[in-house]
């Protein structure tokens, strides 16, 4: 019941994408018809007083290669993060589903469910991004208990449409430590089991699983990290 | 004093992104990305630069005890030497706070010390031995500005000329390196705009940065023929007097692009952005022209930089260096070299600050640190190996405070030479409460 109510918080401030926003497709031979950047479909936020850099007028430099791992997605299959890295651009935080901290992982689920939500309205952004969140509550955060905070996002009319989002955990703390300590996210497990204390972070990762960019908090705009994925699309000769 | 409520500085400073923190916590200038001590701090790590002839000779992160109740309360508790001197200077934590990164001026060492297994006790985790060769020519590490999972170094100087011309150096909290932002100069503005008759001149010093705003800011200093020139030499040759910057620049935090230069005379050093939620300014002060500088948005959204006090009595060059902020942006302490001075100036208004209150630290003072609650302050000597005063006046200490509104009153003092330790220069805080 708890989690199935968390998914419902996080969908409640998932943000419709604004009218008149339109792309055309990728591709080639199929050149889409660019109207606005991917960051005009998101609603302003007054915590950002600023516009976001026009995309492809600025260099994302690679951070450092994302850790190789073993994660178990919804169904417990064991997958190589590598694998699952590969060929798409990935948005990708670190979670857990117990979180109250409002600037911890409810931000960040809520800036991936308006970033999951308002993709619908771009096609073809779904066959070259996606969103991944990884569990570092492994021994809560079960394949059952993903699996149920999933359901909304798998079994969505529009799901299809929309970015795939890998939700996923892990075997447990051997398994989950060098995948934290490859990305550099940090998390303080007190004795106090109920908070996980942990910094904030987004990571943006290219198609050959290099991190180009973290966001902390202050960073969290679904705008910048749009912009930036658009970047590393037009720097791939894709728009 | 208009002061606000601390519930609203508790937004802002939530908004800024750091940890939820109470009303007697952190110093005031740090990253806003990292996170803040949340009970008073227990330790003062002070980067010290090693004297010959005295102690072990090496530069070294010390580690002063400041837990209330603590035994050893206001002593050195600990202290790691990093194998030689190389102009310690300033340092900085990592955003997530486990390391602090200090830096050489003259060898561009950088020491990247772990000080989250023991906070107590910092230990030293890895040297960057290759900072000029990485950066493509860049010398003299000195402001390390925390981001996430990185960490951006303003250079003082570079290895062709050794002058002023330097860059911005990022690195990965790994210590590997990412890219080299190199200062928009005259001859290569890389897109900005000289406002009104400022002259780029690709110096660099400090660094800050308001995240709401997507602006980073970055000061211009000196190179490193002055900075390791004797003072006193310096001061009598006018073509050395010539290499100081006279430039801050605007850039956009996110794309590293610079924007805006602004004319600032006079050498601008220390930089700092107030943490209120509705407030768009900097301040920064010129080392040699002893003037307060107020980096504003206008009412047209357009960034600005003027003048807005005397610091002391210009003519005197009392040579103002570091800056300390109010966590409720009210007052600012500004340091004096020269003169040994402390001033705190009353900023509610940003437009038109007011001095209110002034004491002598000591013959010489460079750098302050204040509480959260601006409760506690402290104070350090050195400014740079070669420029601190000689003979009796080239006192080397740490000294601490309280301040109880209207005055500082004595708390403690350590002496780093009567310690054997060399000069105190940067100070930072720790605490064991921010590792569980």
């Amino acid at each position: 019941m708890r989690l199935a109510l968390l998914s419902m918080s996080f969908l409640v401030v998932a943000v419709s994408a604004t009218a008149g926003w339109q792309l055309g497709a990728f591709g080639d031979t199929e050149k889409r018809q660019k109207i606005d950047p991917f960051s005009s479909a998101f609603e302003h936020n007054d915590a950002f007083q600023f516009e976001p850099p026009q995309p492809g007028s600025y260099a994302l430099n690679v951070i450092k290669k994302a850790p190789e791992g073993r994660v178990l997605d919804i169904h417990g299959n064991s997958r190589k993060l590598s694998d699952l890295l590969q060929d798409k651009v990935s948005l990708v935080s670190f979670v857990y589903l117990n979180c109250g901290d409002i600037n911890g992982c409810p931000l960040a689920m809520s800036t991936l469910f308006d970033i999951h939500d308002t993709s619908a309205k771009i096609p073809g952004l779904h066959e070259n991004v996606q969103l991944m969140t990884i569990s570092f509550d492994p021994e809560r955060d079960t394949v059952e208990a993903i699996e149920a905070f999933a359901y909304p996002i798998t079994q969505s009319d529009t799901a299809t449409k929309k970015l795939d989002w890998h939700v996923l955990t892990t075997s447990g703390q051997a398994a989950l430590t060098p995948i934290l300590e490859g990305f550099g996210q940090v998390v303080d497990r007190s004795t106090d089991q109920e908070q996980i204390s942990h910094l904030l972070r987004i990571y943006l990762v290219d198609r050959d699983g290099q991190i180009r960019n973290i966001y902390g908090l202050g960073l969290i705009d679904p705008r910048l990290l749009m912009g930036d994925v658009e970047t590393l699309l037009l720097e791939e000769g894709l728009l | 004093m208009n002061r606000r409520e601390f519930g609203a500085l508790a937004t802002s400073a939530l908004a800024l992104g750091v940890m939820p923190f109470n009303a007697s916590a952190d110093e005031t200038c740090q990253s806003p990305y990292m996170p803040m001590i949340t009970g008073h701090e227990e330790y003062i790590y002070i980067w010290t630069l090693g004297v010959e002839g005295m102690g072990d000779e090496q530069d070294k992160l010390v580690t002063v005890d400041v837990r209330p109740g603590s035994d050893t309360r206001g002593q050195i508790i600990n202290s790691v030497s990093v194998g030689g001197r190389n102009e310690a200077h300033h340092g900085g934590f990592s955003a997530d706070r486990r390391y602090f990164w200090a830096g050489g001026l003259d060898t561009n060492r950088v020491f990247i010390f772990d000080v989250h297994t023991d906070p107590s006790n910092p230990t030293l985790h890895k040297t960057i031995e290759t900072f000029v060769k990485d950066s493509g020519g860049v010398v003299g590490p000195h402001t390390f500005f925390a981001l996430p999972g990185r960490m951006m170094i303003t250079g003082l100087s570079n290895d062709e000329d050794h002058g002023g011309r330097t860059a911005l150096v990022e690195y990965n909290d790994d210590g590997e390196y990412i890219a080299t932002y190199w200062m928009p100069t005259e001859d290569d503005m890389q897109g900005a705009v000289a406002v009104g008759d400022a002259v780029a001149d690709g110096y660099g010093y400090d660094i800050r940065a308001l995240i709401r705003k997507n602006i980073m800011l970055t000061s211009s200093f000196t190179g490193w023929s002055n900075y390791m020139m004797d003072f006193g030499q310096m001061l009598q040759d006018p073509e050395a007097m010539k290499r100081f910057g006279n430039t801050i620049v605007q850039w956009d935090l996110h794309t590293r692009q610079p924007k805006k230069v602004f004319n600032v005379p006079g050498a601008p050093l220390e930089i700092r952005f107030p943490w209120g939620p509705n407030a768009n300014y900097a301040f920064s002060t010129t080392a040699l022209t002893s003037k307060l500088w107020l980096i504003y948005e206008d009412d047209a959204g357009e960034w600005q930089a003027k003048e807005v006090a005397d610091i002391g009595n210009p003519a005197d060059i009392p040579l103002p260096v570091d800056i300390s902020i109010a966590a409720n942006d009210q007052t600012l302490w500004i340091n004096s070299f020269m003169d040994g001075m402390t001033r705190l100036f009353d900023v509610s208004d940003p437009h038109n600050p007011k001095q209110i209150y002034e004491k002598k630290i000591a013959p010489q003072v460079n750098m302050v640190s204040q509480s959260w609650d601006g409760e506690r302050v402290y104070f350090t000597s050195s400014l740079l190996g070669n420029w601190d005063k000689k003979g009796a006046d080239d006192a080397q200490y740490v000294k601490a405070y309280k301040w109880d509104g209207s005055a500082l009153i004595d708390d403690f003092e350590i002496d780093f030479y009567e310690a054997q330790l060399g000069r105190a220069h940067i100070m930072r805080f720790g605490s064991a409460a921010l590792y569980s």
